[in-house]
């Protein structure tokens, strides 16, 4: 489901750098997100914040900093999960179908292509100010049983700035980004160790 | 001397007979002659274990009824839209069945809420494994991990049931295989090469080792394949294709090695006689000798394997010798054909007689595919021999001709260097030289039974199958393991403990990949041991931190395994479709590998787990190779005992070394000379060395028969070894190791026999026909 908010973020970044040109090879995104996640049968809402990096055809590392650290790398081959250095956890692409499905959005959202977005949602959008605000609704039962979400709503200005997802248990999440840079793809050696451990 | 069927009935008789076979050939042919080239159908069928020969056939079919293509485009859609007209064409021809062992999303939906009330059974390996090492706190950490990172999927109801995700994760540790693949556009899909690879995957739905359904299947592949846009790439991998190239090529060679035989044989006849009469009627006779020979193998087995057709081409240099002897005779001087007949008629009689017993011996062997060729040459030869009895002096209206002085001579030389007092210390030094080749040769014998070796593959084809290896890592092997047990859950346990170490072996790079029905199902006793290893390791020790970290409401223990999630159970769902290849019979498993690189570590990991055994198919049939490689030399030994007493009867006791002598002593030299030019040593080595065994008796019985070895004879006889040298000699030029073996054994004894057969001149006749 967070693989669908990286496409949108990649749309984002499509419009900043003059649509509907994509990101051009060897740029990427860096920023901070804070996180609010509100589940059922839960007395608080879970807080947490960190950084991330996304590379258009290498993939996504998010980092949660806070309240402790765990690194997911996202990749086109699968998904790698690090608590704090207690171990990792890794899942391959074909053992998650709709991990790659996402995906799969997210690069055509890379190219600009809203089109593929409007095959599983119906997407309203509006202005208001600097701001504009998309409204994304599934357009078929969820096959992946409870992934996708009910809504998600994406206020945009320069970059993403906030998204907000309601889910269909009840549960919903508020990201909301900040200190966003669009740059060149230059990696440090652990960025680059981190793709390389979502490899199969 | 008149011959009691020189009058005309028989002759009648036989020609109804030719008519019939005639007619029953022209009809199968119009249906179209069934033709096997199933390679296996040549091998024999291991009949001492039902439960391994079960396996086998099961990993055979599977293996053989599978296809598989990766279309390749730098653009995705294209791609795609290659896929799927590949796809349509096939399965709307009725001629494949889209299926894939990746179940889809909905089938995984399926299974998740069969898998769900069972969950607190349920461990994924790798999770168990860190209960077992005290290593619960992984699996606390990846609980918050799930919530607090990237791609979180738990939601709060899933969390209240499953608070350490322990379902998701064995679900995502299920043993599907291709593993580099993914989802795209509802396609499985690659990527490598610059290229996005779409897979199509299937099962044949005609039979995959039957050439009219090779052509038919290959046609359509190729038109499709013709018919795509620039710049998308097909790979295909299937036992079809393999199975469909190599019959082209043996159908290839056998048309080029039999056009070049016949051309051979011509030219060497019209040499000799100076008339096409005597080409045109040898070759009635071994046309006569091929559609009786195909009728009856027709009638006897039903159809007829492209091997034993190949092995066919070698009947046509035989057939002729029969034809040859007779009108050798032309250079006798003698008018009357019945009398030329009469001259040789109780030489081809015996030289029949011992080729056929030889061939026959082959019958002997327990391969059904030489059954065919022991059938076919037999029925083949007699007939051409009864068509040169009843009625070449029929159709004969030559006139007698003057033998060429150099052939005299020749024949002269060659009498005399066997019989001739002043030549007997040449004799000698060639025993020497024979004994001292043998001696050098025999140290340089290399035998070789790897089955793999005894056939060609296309390179084409293995280039495309290392290209899907690559791509999706794919690699799919013979091999396996069976597992024997009194019923299923004995069956899971065992495939348990037998996991543990394929596990290891997957770490240390002995294997690529590993799947069993216990990886999807755990034995009722794994999931009442997994209950309790998550009670004591992870409930007791995190559970509530884990609560109080989240700020989660109470929540409902972890249900209690019911004891229902059984093989059965999960097989009538229907998600797996790779249980229904592994799950042979209540109780009888099989463990498929993929990817081995330490045959013998992967063999010994079975070792101590009573019901489970390592099945190797290939090296069971090389083993089984070298066995009948054995059998086939003691039934060289057989065939000169049977042959011994028509020799004794003939010629006493004392012709047997005489006329047995020299071609047994042929097939004892060939071996020696096929290793000094670093040949290797095959079982069709050996079946070379039976066959050639009958036809240097033949060479020998003709010398025996005229004990002045009158150069008439020996013309004859040396006009037979050129025309079997044409046959078997050009399949010592074939690429497929077990037809070249063959023949090179046959293009070493045959000249070596026929050298030596003059020898056989010494016999005294006893009895006379």
């Amino acid at each position: 489901m967070r693989a669908l908010l990286l496409a949108l973020l990649c749309l984002a970044a499509a419009r900043v750098s003059g649509e509907p040109a994509p990101l051009a090879d060897g740029q990427a995104i860096r920023g901070q997100f804070q996180q609010l996640r509100q589940m059922q049968g839960f007395t608080n809402p879970v807080r947490s914040e960190g950084h991330f990096l996304l590379v258009p055809g290498r993939g996504l590392i998010w980092t949660t900093d806070r309240p402790f650290l765990v690194t997911t790398v996202l990749t086109p081959e699968g998904l790698v999960q690090n608590a704090g250095g207690n171990g990792s956890f890794k899942i391959g692409a074909a053992n998650l179908p709709m991990l790659t499905r996402l995906y799969a959005m997210m690069s055509a959202a890379l190219a600009g292509n809203w089109r593929a977005l409007e095959t599983d949602f119906a997407i309203t959008h509006d202005s208001a100010g600097k701001h504009e605000r998309f409204r994304l609704t599934p357009l078929r039962a969820d096959p992946s049983g409870g992934m996708l979400p009910r809504q998600i709503t994406i206020t945009v200005g320069r970059f993403v700035e906030k998204v907000d997802i309601e889910r269909s248990g009840g549960d919903s999440d508020h990201l909301s980004f900040s200190n966003q840079t669009l740059g060149d793809a230059a990696l440090q050696r652990s960025e680059v160790e981190d793709f390389s451990s979502a490899e199969p | 001397m008149t011959l009691p069927f020189s009058r005309p009935w028989p002759a009648a008789l036989w020609l109804l007979l030719v008519v019939a076979a005639l007619l029953h050939v022209g009809f199968a042919m119009a249906r179209g002659l069934p033709l096997q080239s199933d390679i296996m159908a040549l091998l024999p069928r291991e009949d001492r274990d039902a439960a391994v020969q079960q396996a086998k056939d099961t990993i055979s079919v599977t293996l053989s009824h599978h296809v598989l293509f990766l279309l390749g485009h730098t653009d995705p859609a294209q791609a795609r839209a290659a896929a799927d007209r590949l796809e349509q064409a096939l399965t709307g021809a009725g001629m494949m069945s889209a299926a894939t062992d990746i179940p889809s999303a909905t089938a995984i939906q399926q299974i998740g809420r069969r898998y769900f009330p069972e969950r607190g059974g349920l461990l994924a390996d790798a999770d168990r494994r860190r209960l077992l090492d005290g290593r619960g706190s992984d699996l606390a950490s990846r609980a918050l991990s799930q919530i607090f990172g990237f791609a979180g999927f738990a939601d709060g109801r899933m969390l209240a049931a499953d608070p350490f995700q322990l379902l998701p994760a064995f679900l995502a540790g299920l043993p599907l295989p291709t593993n580099k693949l993914h989802l795209d556009n509802g396609r499985l899909t690659a990527t490598g090469n610059g290229l996005t690879w779409v897979l199509v995957s299937g099962q044949l739905t005609g039979e995959a080792t039957s050439l009219a359904f090779q052509k038919r299947f290959t046609g359509m592949v190729d038109a499709v394949g013709n018919s795509f846009p620039r710049g998308v790439r097909l790979l295909r991998l299937s036992a079809l294709f393999y199975a469909q190239a190599g019959a082209d090529r043996a159908i290839t060679v056998s048309s080029t090695l039999a056009l070049i035989s016949l051309a051979g044989t011509a030219l060497l006849l019209l040499a000799a006689f100076r008339s096409v009469i005597p080409l045109a009627l040898g070759l009635l006779s071994i046309a006569v000798g091929f559609v009786v020979a195909l009728s009856l193998s027709l009638l006897v087995f039903g159809e007829l394997h492209v091997a034993a057709q190949l092995f066919g081409v070698s009947l046509i240099g035989i057939a002729a010798d029969y034809a040859l002897l007779y009108f050798a005779q032309l250079f006798s001087g003698q008018p009357n054909p019945q009398k030329r007949l009469a001259k040789v008629f109780t030489g081809i009689t015996l030289g029949m007689l011992t080729t056929v017993v030889g061939y026959l011996s082959l019958a002997l062997s327990p391969f059904p595919g030489l059954h065919q060729v022991a059938l076919f040459s037999a029925v083949g030869l007699f007939a051409a021999y009864l068509t040169v009895l009843l009625w070449l002096p029929r159709l004969d209206r030559l006139r007698p001709i003057a033998l060429g002085r150099r052939a005299v001579r020749w024949a002269e030389m060659l009498g005399a260097f066997w019989l001739a007092p002043v030549m007997r210390r040449w004799r000698w030094a060639s025993v020497v030289l024979a004994c001292l080749i043998g001696l050098a040769g025999y140290r340089q014998i290399h035998i070789d039974d790897d089955v793999r070796h005894q056939q060609t593959l296309d390179p084409q084809l293995s280039a495309e199958q290392s290209d899907i290896q690559r791509l999706i890592g794919f690699a799919p092997t013979g091999q396996f393991f069976l597992v024997s047990a009194v019923d299923d859950e004995q069956a899971l346990r065992d495939e348990e403990i037998l996991g543990v170490r394929l596990a290891d072996l997957v770490v240390t790079g002995a294997l690529s990949f590993w799947n069993a029905p216990a990886r999807f199902i755990p034995s009722l006793e794994r999931q009442f041991a997994n209950r309790r290893l998550i009670d004591e390791q992870l409930i007791a020790p995190h559970f509530a931190a884990l609560r109080k970290t989240l700020g989660m409401a109470a929540v409902a223990p972890l249900p209690e395994p019911s004891g229902t999630l059984t093989l059965p159970a999960v097989m009538a769902e229907g998600g797996f479709p790779i249980l229904n290849v592994m799950v042979l019979q209540p109780g009888r498993h099989l463990v498929l590998l993929e990817g081995i690189t330490d045959m013998a570590a992967v063999r010994h990991a079975a070792d101590g787990i009573p019901g489970v055994r390592f099945v190797d198919p290939t090296l069971d049939i090389s083993a089984l190779l070298a066995a009948y490689r054995v059998r086939a030399l003691w039934l060289l030994a057989v065939s000169v005992l049977l042959m011994a007493p028509l020799v004794a009867w003939r010629y006493g006791w004392r012709g047997i070394p005489l006329v047995l002598g020299p071609p047994a002593l042929a097939v004892i030299m060939a071996p020696a000379c096929l290793g000094l030019a670093g040949i290797p040593f095959t079982f069709f080595s050996a079946i070379g060395l039976v066959l050639s065994l009958s036809i240097g008796v033949d060479y020998a019985v003709f010398c025996a028969e005229d004990e002045r070895l009158n150069p008439v004879t020996l013309t004859g006889i040396t006009l037979a070894m050129s025309t079997a040298i044409l046959s078997f000699g050009l399949l010592a030029a074939s690429d497929i190791e077990g037809i070249q073996t063959f023949g090179a054994a046959m293009l070493v004894s045959v000249p070596l026999s026929y050298a030596m057969a003059p020898l056989a001149g010494r016999a005294q006749k006893r009895q006379s026909f």
